[in-house]
């Protein structure tokens, strides 16, 4: 007798939680139109969940569109160019405490300097295949994202390496920017909370070009500036976008004594944590004080900025273009209007990848809602 | 309607001084999270930003009541029905499990003998330990369900089978003087005697469930949930929205806590226990 009240009440009880959830979960719902869905998932295993069947899809950085590709389990719907061309991707942020510390000007204009040599010699190596710097850039982009030759060869060819700060560049933020208030991720107000007039005066002032235009003249150095005191550097795992510090800091690309960040005198590590799993980490990490100098995505790099008030300025750009949204060989899915009830795999709502599809997919009259 | 006021007044009058502490303590909170806030706030500092004050996240939490957060873009309520689909199925799967388990093992030697090694080395494992694996093997659904269902199985199996074991011998033999069946035995001695050590492991396990739960969801956090959604907030730096869910999850979590206490009274009073 007891034991069946006590089971009774125990089935009750569960029966009613469930019940309650999902009514409150249809009555406050709003009716679903044109959506299409997305899982969060870490870009390395974006891959593998398209083949077990678990996503329709997928939206990444490369080198994960091209692994797909070269494997032959995925091809492109849809390269990130096509959705905004030349659209910035990642950029260099260097930290104001940083900037204000002891050389932090110097510092930051001599990794600069690497920067731009750096994205120089990958530019040229592209140009000759045939060349042996060409060789040792598919070597150590191999090595940096742990991805054999041929996937990061035709990685190489859809993302473009770019250190400059244009008007391009600019007028993306913007949109960027324009495109958060506008969905109400952040608000007018709250940029003028931290201080800019408008959109317009935010993106002016949180660019600052001036490290690089003083980075054109910096020359190599005998001596290394900060030997026991080195840039906390974060970045991204595997992120071939950021390929610009890696090959600053190998040596085999001056021939073997010493690496671009040496000549120009400075001492570079990698930061506490890094390589970081996506840009919200980075900023996460300049905002505890744990990097200096970071390379990450755009549109972290902008709302964690307004809505965290992380103090960082963008002193240069790493890439523009570089990402793709993947479907399996023979997929049924030809268009992104095929996409509506599918699900999507994306890095996270941070993203830039994430921004591009909802971009995107609104211009389709679709909607990117959480598969729940 | 009228004795139930009248007892409550009795209840406020008799125990006034312990009420109004409990108003006080919270109250006391209150103004220190404020306080810091002003302080990070008066400074200049950064840290303002990530321990906004009280009235902000209050601000959030009803913003979040009628309309989807604007960087998920999913209700809040939804998340919340995620989050509690998975510990009801957990708990339900749990107990069902545990409570067989727990009674033969606190019962019976050779269920003892071969359920008590493997308990012992499973047990001390973390449930969150198995959140990888889980996800994997059980995908983004049932993976979270089956952590949650590891973290109250083991209080639930440990209290019953303590309960089991620790029934009084003079009364087991006092039943079976009287002719009780070995079932009788069990339906009226052993299984009522182990019941507020039932409760003791429900309790328990359900605080673990929901700990389990918001882990197993920030690490999974696909298909949603409130560890979902405290994860999001975070990366957009949406503190205030961040500390809402955390606040909902506190609420949640003394809910069900509460919920089971209330079972807990009704079955002994039931039972002639109390």
């Amino acid at each position: 007798m007891e034991r069946k009240v006590l089971v009774a009440v125990a089935i009750a009880v569960a029966v009613v939680v469930i019940i309650g959830a999902y009514a409150a979960t249809v009555l406050f719902r709003e009716s679903k139109g044109g959506d299409v869905y997305y899982l969060r998932t870490a870009p390395a295993n974006m891959a593998a969940s398209l083949e077990s069947g678990s996503v329709d899809a997928y939206i990444a950085w490369e080198p994960f569109v091209s692994e797909a590709v070269v494997g032959g389990t995925g091809e492109v719907l849809m390269w990130s160019d096509e959705v905004m061309p030349n659209h910035p991707c990642c950029v260099v942020a260097v930290s104001n405490d940083f900037i204000e510390g002891a050389d932090g000007v110097e510092l930051t204009q001599r990794f600069l300097k690497a920067h731009i040599e750096a994205t120089e010699w990958m530019l040229d190596a592209l140009e000759d295949p045939d060349g042996s710097n060409y060789t040792l850039l598919i070597t150590l982009a191999s090595e940096f994202t742990a991805r054999n030759a041929s996937i990061v060869e035709e990685a190489l060819k859809h993302l473009e390496f770019r250190y400059q700060v244009d008007s391009q560049f600019i007028s993306a933020l913007e949109e960027f920017v324009d495109l958060y208030v506008e969905t109400n991720q952040t608000t007018e107000e709250e940029i003028q909370d931290r201080g800019y007039s408008s959109v317009s005066d935010l993106v002016e002032r949180y660019v600052n070009e001036s490290y690089l235009e003083a980075a054109a003249g910096i020359q190599p150095s005998a001596t290394i500036l900060n030997p026991d005191d080195p840039i906390r550097l974060g970045y991204l795992l595997g992120d071939l976008h950021q390929l610009a510090q890696f090959v600053a800091a190998d040596d085999r690309v001056l021939g073997g004594s010493e690496s671009l960040f040496e000549r120009y005198g400075v001492n570079v590590e990698p930061a506490a944590g890094a390589p970081y799993a996506n840009g919200g980490i980075v900023m996460d990490n300049f905002a505890a004080g744990n990097v200096d100098i970071g390379y990450l995505g755009a549109p972290p790099a902008l709302i964690k900025h307004i809505k965290g008030g992380v103090d960082v300025v963008l002193v240069a750009q790493a890439n523009i273009e570089g990402s793709g949204l993947v479907v399996e060989v023979g997929s049924d899915i030809q268009s992104l209007e095929d996409l509506v009830n599918r699900t999507v795999a994306t890095p996270g709502e941070t993203s830039i990848q994430h921004l591009l599809l909802r971009i995107a997919l609104e211009r389709e009259g679709l909607d990117l809602v959480l598969k729940t | 309607m009228e004795p139930v006021v009248e007892r409550l007044l009795k209840e406020v009058r008799a125990r006034w001084i312990e009420l109004a502490l409990s108003m006080l303590s919270l109250a006391v909170f209150v103004a220190a999270w404020w306080t810091l806030h002003w302080y990070f706030e008066v400074q200049g500092s950064i840290y303002a930003e990530y321990v906004p004050s009280p009235g902000s996240v209050w601000d959030a939490l009803w913003g979040l009541i009628d309309k989807a957060d604007p960087y998920v873009g999913v209700y809040i309520l939804d998340h919340v029905a995620s989050s509690l689909e998975r510990i009801a199925l957990g708990f339900v799967l749990a107990l069902a499990l545990a409570i067989p388990a727990g009674l033969l093992m606190g019962r019976l030697r050779r269920p003892h003998a071969i359920g008590r090694p493997i308990v012992e080395v499973f047990r001390p494992i973390p449930p969150l330990a198995w959140i990888p694996i889980f996800l994997i093997i059980f995908g983004v659904f049932i993976g979270p369900v089956a952590i949650v269902f590891l973290g109250i199985f083991f209080p639930v199996l440990f209290n019953v089978m303590l309960g089991a074991r620790s029934v009084d011998p003079t009364l087991v033999d006092a039943a079976r003087t009287m002719g009780a069946s070995r079932l009788a035995l069990f339906e009226k001695v052993v299984f009522p005697y182990t019941i507020p050590y039932l409760m003791t492991g429900i309790k328990v396990g359900l605080g673990i469930g929901w700990m389990c739960i918001v882990a197993a969801e920030m690490v999974a956090a696909e298909g949603g949930g409130i560890g979902y959604f405290i994860l999001a907030m975070a990366e957009f730096s949406a503190y205030e929205e961040m500390y809402a869910g955390m606040v909902i999850i506190g609420v949640l979590s003394a809910l069900t806590t509460g919920v089971a206490g209330l079972i807990e009274g009704f079955v002994y009073k039931r039972m002639g226990m109390d």
